[in-house]
């Protein structure tokens, strides 16, 4: 194991405060809302009402008519200037792939697609306007869920495919079959995660500037790819790279929903177009439920095979992703990225598993923080507790009998990954051992005298992160990179600038990577500037700011970065001190020699000599300027870990929970700032336990969203959310310079297994087991009434139909 | 999210109010704190021509005690009403219930008239004014009118105030010293709108027998709902835990629920009766202790 470290860290694994934060909490902010160009209109969006339906005419012409407004668009305009939507994830071969214009010509596939498009003096006259649009539509029979997707006799959301398939694969390793048919013990269950969506407090936005006479576009947009979206935008719109900007300014939030690429920037782009004027188009929230991507939504079906000592011997199922009437960017990404992980921190030998990507009249499935992963942790998460239960084994010794030692790393999967280092037995101890500290055992059955129901749960999580060698992402599909690249540049009087195609979100990007900068150059980290969010100053990175790569990538190239450049500023100090290079040393930008404190120069007189008055300075060997670029494409991913734990109430009349405590063990190689990995987890985990109990975007059989607003929509408050407690490990990544994994996604993968596990737990008198996500209280209270059931009789009380758990 | 164009005209008197009610009928709204109606208005939901705002409105939002009863202006700050002593020491219920409405920046804006007037069969002040038997009093071209909380709400967001009505006041009477109080929601969040809720009050009297009980529940009809029957079952009895249990059974048929998105009309049944049990329960605890 090889790890470059910086000579000295002064800032590196320090709870550094946020250099971000007194800015945004200022109120200082300046979001794509903020953002005001010279001579800027409006736009607005008009969506359909149906979910399936053939748009047989639309008359814009009153809405044109009113004073105001600029332009109006239907999808036949857009058409005529710009592509289809594109998507960049193929895992699956020979996949379908169902794309549309960003505004429907002949068809709408979900409630809220776009379909005409009004730009006028501001977004009240715009949607003024938007009332004054008449649009014809023939209702087609509705796809509104997977079962009706899959049922023989199903109507066809594409007249040309067979089915509602976009498409399937199964990776297999070992022998599944014989593994099952040697199996003491096989374990299944049907597991359901409704949809849901990351909900960026900030929803999307853009600034679309389409200069005719440059023949340039310039786009301000809430993304955090703007690399991609520029890339994107280039395909759609038949403009080179080199005429498109892209700035992202401050971003409240993504959270994945904001790594995809949308089709509000290309409306914005034609409707700029043709009017000449820049066009700000912003989705309000009543537009984000049904225009931001969702996700999440899937059903898993699967099963387990063990020895009856627990020993895992092979698991299969099938991972049914519920796509929208369209493909999202990530096409179908995510429900492919459940199979791939569906093993999870085990050994399983024997696989045999299946990605089925289904369109339906929803919305279109894209990137939510986590991707597959919460899904594949549920699998395997329930599935071992599942098997303890019917073994007689403790939670805790069945995980750490399948765990691959340490010394068994890089551990490969069986299905793509391989896991690169670890010690999942030790951060299981080290999570059970704090369950005992805080004292939840005697909490539990304290409660328990007095007829209450708590009850602990577990979840043991791996998050492959630093997504991820390039050529490996193109070999399962993507069409597009994994490396990062950034510029550390010292200027003429010494200071540093980092420029980084990252994007800052709010995870705290810029703050660790001036801590690491500062750290690599030996300077004060008051001395670094970070910029990023601008395509025409900042490098290129591959795929955006996601899959937990903004740490591990971007810290790893400025590591590689400053080293380099830290060895010039000591050749240029060298020769303003008349020494050897070797024999210097800089801290706080203070460069001298090793050993004495008498003669030194600063970062500043190195600047100068690099810079402006090289003569007698600057070595005649070195180029002028102080900089540095580094592109790193990662050999492997980093896969982090931890073991989670929580302590429920359940309401046995109501089937209502509450969350009372949490804690999370966590090993994410090196730590760079502990105080952002906690808050990384914390948020993390703050969504999944949402996304367990509350969040959830239900669509009626009409394909009508029932749950569009705040009101139907919930989203966890502060006082939802339990106490947390976070522990690190840290076992360094072997392929990432610095040994930094990744830690974005680690809550929300964790988190939504764990609820189930504690209510479980909670219930374990009644054998209640939980695997319908969210869990509402009518959801778990038909549970305890038909676990408190005698078989063969009907629950006490009201008639109760499937209908009424809905 | 963006409401249509609005008129919006300030009444600095109740007359004035009701003039403008009058002139432009059922197009007018009334603005008081703007929680629901605004929002409403953002979604295009409500669109009113006109608004008839009475923030400024003197003596609207005063919170006094009057001959017997608790007065509180239509204009009074739900936060001001949780808070005050004078609301407290009348009627206890108020403050405990008050809690569960929306979170303190809402209840610092939300006011007492605007919610009664709203008419949210989920919400709690119509749960807790129909409990109490409160009198909501109405100003109109005509004059002044009182309406017994049960007569008020006519359907989901439905009254029996005609367009040209200004909601002035809650009339609600004083509950005697040592009368218990409970407050029973359950809710998805703290804060929400409840899936059912349940308002109760219950004063023993010397022997120990229940003298007095008020029991109402929300969410389960399209109008707060007085629960008679459960009441009925109370009154004269010791409440033991066989009597609130057989009072709970009662519930089923005094209420209409429907299903939602967030619970079926059967979840609701189960959960209203098990709130009634629960609420009396921590009501009978809580009596006989000293205000």
């Amino acid at each position: 194991m090889t790890i470059v470290e910086p000579d000295r860290t002064t800032y590196t694994g320090t709870r550094v405060r946020r250099t971000e934060d007194p800015r945004l909490l200022a109120g200082r902010g300046q979001y794509v809302d903020d953002v005001t160009v010279p001579k800027m209109i409006e736009a607005a969006v008009l969506r359909s009402p149906l979910a399936h339906a053939r748009i047989t005419g639309i008359d814009v012409s009153r809405a044109r008519e009113l004073p105001g407004v600029f332009d109006v668009i239907t999808g036949r305009d857009l058409a005529a200037v710009a592509g289809e939507q594109p998507v960049i994830w193929f895992p699956i071969p020979d996949q379908r792939i169902a794309r549309t214009h960003a505004l429907a010509v002949e068809r709408v596939r979900w409630v809220g697609q776009a379909v005409a498009a009004v730009v006028a003096v501001n977004r009240y006259v715009a949607e003024d306007a938007l009332e004054l649009i008449e649009v014809d539509y023939e209702p087609l029979p509705v796809v509104a869920d997977l079962d009706a997707a899959l049922a023989p006799d199903a109507p066809k959301l594409y007249d040309d495919w067979p089915d509602n398939v976009s498409g399937s694969l199964t990776y297999t390793a070992g022998d599944a079959e014989a593994a099952f048919a040697e199996a003491d013990v096989v374990v299944r269950e049907s597991f359901t995660h409704g949809r849901a969506f990351g909900c960026p407090l900030e929803p999307r936005g853009c600034i679309v500037e389409w200069d005719d006479f440059a023949g340039t576009v310039d786009v301000h947009l809430s993304t955090q790819s703007p690399n991609l979206a520029r890339d994107l935008l280039s395909e759609v719109l038949g403009v080179p790279v080199h005429k498109i900007r892209v700035r992202t300014p401050n971003l409240g939030g993504g959270f994945g929903n904001k790594f995809d690429f949308y089709g509000e920037e290309v409306i914005a782009a034609v409707l700029s177009r043709r009017t000449g004027r820049p066009v700000k188009l912003i989705e309000d929230r009543l537009d984000s439920f049904v225009a931001t991507s969702h996700s999440r939504d899937q059903r898993l079906d699967f099963e387990m095979a063990l020895r009856d000592d627990g020993t895992i011997l092979g698991l299969r199922g099938i991972s049914y992703g519920v796509l929208g009437g369209a493909l999202g960017t990530v096409g179908a990404g995510p429900p492919w990225a459940s199979v791939l992980t569906c093993m999870g921190p085990y050994k399983i030998p024997n696989l045999d598993v299946t990605v089925k990507a289904v369109v339906t009249n929803r919305s279109p499935y894209g990137s939510y923080r986590g991707w597959g992963v919460p899904k594949a942790n549920i699998v395997h998460e329930r599935l071992i507790e599942i098997a303890a239960r019917e073994l007689g084994m403790d939670r805790a010794a069945i995980r750490r009998k399948n765990f691959p030692a340490p010394e068994e790393f890089p551990f490969f999967s069986g299905v793509a990954f391989t896991y690169d280092s670890g010690d999942y037995a030790a951060c299981l101890d080290l999570a059970m051992s704090k369950v005992d500290e805080l004292g939840w055992r005697d909490r539990q059955a304290a409660a328990r005298a007095e007829g209450r129901s708590l009850g602990i749960g577990y979840s043991f999580h791996i998050e492959p992160s630093a997504y991820g060698p390039s050529r490996i992402l193109n070999l399962v599909g993507l069409a597009h990179s994994g490396f990062d690249e950034v510029t550390v540049r010292m200027d003429s009087v010494g200071k540093v600038t980092v420029y980084s195609g990252q994007i800052n979100m709010g995870q705290g990007t810029h703050t660790i990577y001036a801590q690491l900068t500062a750290d690599g150059l030996g300077i004060p980290m008051e001395d670094v500037v970070v910029v990023t969010g601008d395509t025409d100053s900042c490098p290129y990175t591959g795929y955006g700011t996601g899959g937990s790569r903004a740490a591990p990538l971007g810290g790893a190239a400025i590591l590689r970065a400053t080293e380099r450049l830290q060895a010039k500023i000591l050749r240029v100090a060298a020769e303003l001190l008349e020494a050897s290079p070797d024999d210097l040393q800089i801290e706080k930008g203070v460069i001298s020699v090793k050993g004495t404190t008498s003669r030194s120069v600063t970062t500043r007189d190195v600047g100068d000599a690099a810079y402006r008055r090289l003569l007698n300075k600057m070595p005649e060997s070195e180029v002028p300027t102080l900089e540095e670029v580094d592109v790193f494409d990662p050999p492997n991913m980093a896969t982090s870990y931890g073991c989670t734990a929580l302590l429920v109430e359940v309401d046995r009349g109501t089937g209502a929970v509450t969350l009372l405590d949490c804690l999370q063990a966590h090993d994410c190689g090196t730590v760079i700032n502990p105080m952002l990995v906690d808050g990384q987890l914390a948020g993390g985990l703050a969504q999944a336990l949402g996304g367990a109990l509350l969040e959830e975007l239900v669509y009626d059989e009409e394909g009508q969203l029932r749950t569009a607003s705040f009101m139907d929509y919930l989203l966890p408050t502060a006082m939802e959310i339990p106490p947390f407690h976070f522990f690190h490990q840290e076992t360094p990544a072997p392929d990432i310079p610095g040994g930094i994994k990744g830690v974005g996604e680690a809550g929300t993968i964790a988190g939504v297994s764990l609820v189930a596990s504690a209510v479980d737990d909670a219930l374990s008198d009644l054998g209640v087991t939980v695997t319908r996500f969210p869990i509402t209280p009518p959801r778990l209270l038909d549970l305890i009434q038909a676990a408190q059931t005698p078989i063969g009789q009907t629950p006490t009380g009201q008639a109760r139909t499937e209908e009424d758990a809905r | 999210m963006k409401p249509p164009a609005v008129r919006y005209a300030r009444a600095g008197d109740v007359r004035e109010a009701v003039a403008l009610l009058a002139e432009h009928g059922s197009d007018a709204k009334v603005l008081a704190g703007g929680q629901s109606l605004v929002p409403l208005m953002s979604f295009r939901l409500a669109r009113p021509s006109i608004l008839v705002d009475i923030n400024r409105i003197g003596g609207l939002d005063r919170i006094e005690q009057d001959n017997g009863s608790l007065l509180i202006g239509a204009m009074a700050r739900q936060r001001d009403v949780e808070l005050s002593d004078v609301a407290a020491a009348a009627v206890p219920l108020l403050p405990q219930a008050l809690r569960y409405v929306g979170h303190v920046t809402i209840r610092n804006r939300g006011t007492v008239g605007g919610s009664l007037a709203h008419a949210d069969p989920a919400a709690e002040l119509p749960a807790v004014v129909t409990a109490l038997g409160g009198e909501l009093v109405l100003e109109g071209p005509g004059g002044t009118r009182s309406v017994a909380a049960e007569d008020f709400f006519t359907g989901t967001f439905t009254t029996v105030m005609a367009p040209d009505e200004v909601l002035v006041g809650v009339r609600l009477p004083r509950l005697p010293d040592r009368t218990g109080v409970a407050v029973e929601e359950l809710a998805r969040r703290h804060g929400d709108f409840a899936i059912v809720g349940v308002v109760a009050a219950v004063h023993l009297a010397d022997d120990g027998t229940v003298d007095l009980v008020r029991l109402a529940a929300s969410g389960v009809d399209s109008v707060p709902v007085r629960l008679h029957a459960a009441e009925a079952a109370l009154s004269g009895t010791r409440p033991t835990a066989d009597v609130l249990e057989a009072a709970a059974a009662t519930v089923d048929a005094s209420i209409h629920p429907a299903d939602d998105v967030h619970a079926p009309a059967s979840y609701r049944r189960h959960v209203a009766r098990l709130l009634v049990q629960r609420a009396l329960g921590a009501a009978v605890e809580r009596s006989g202790v000293e205000r």
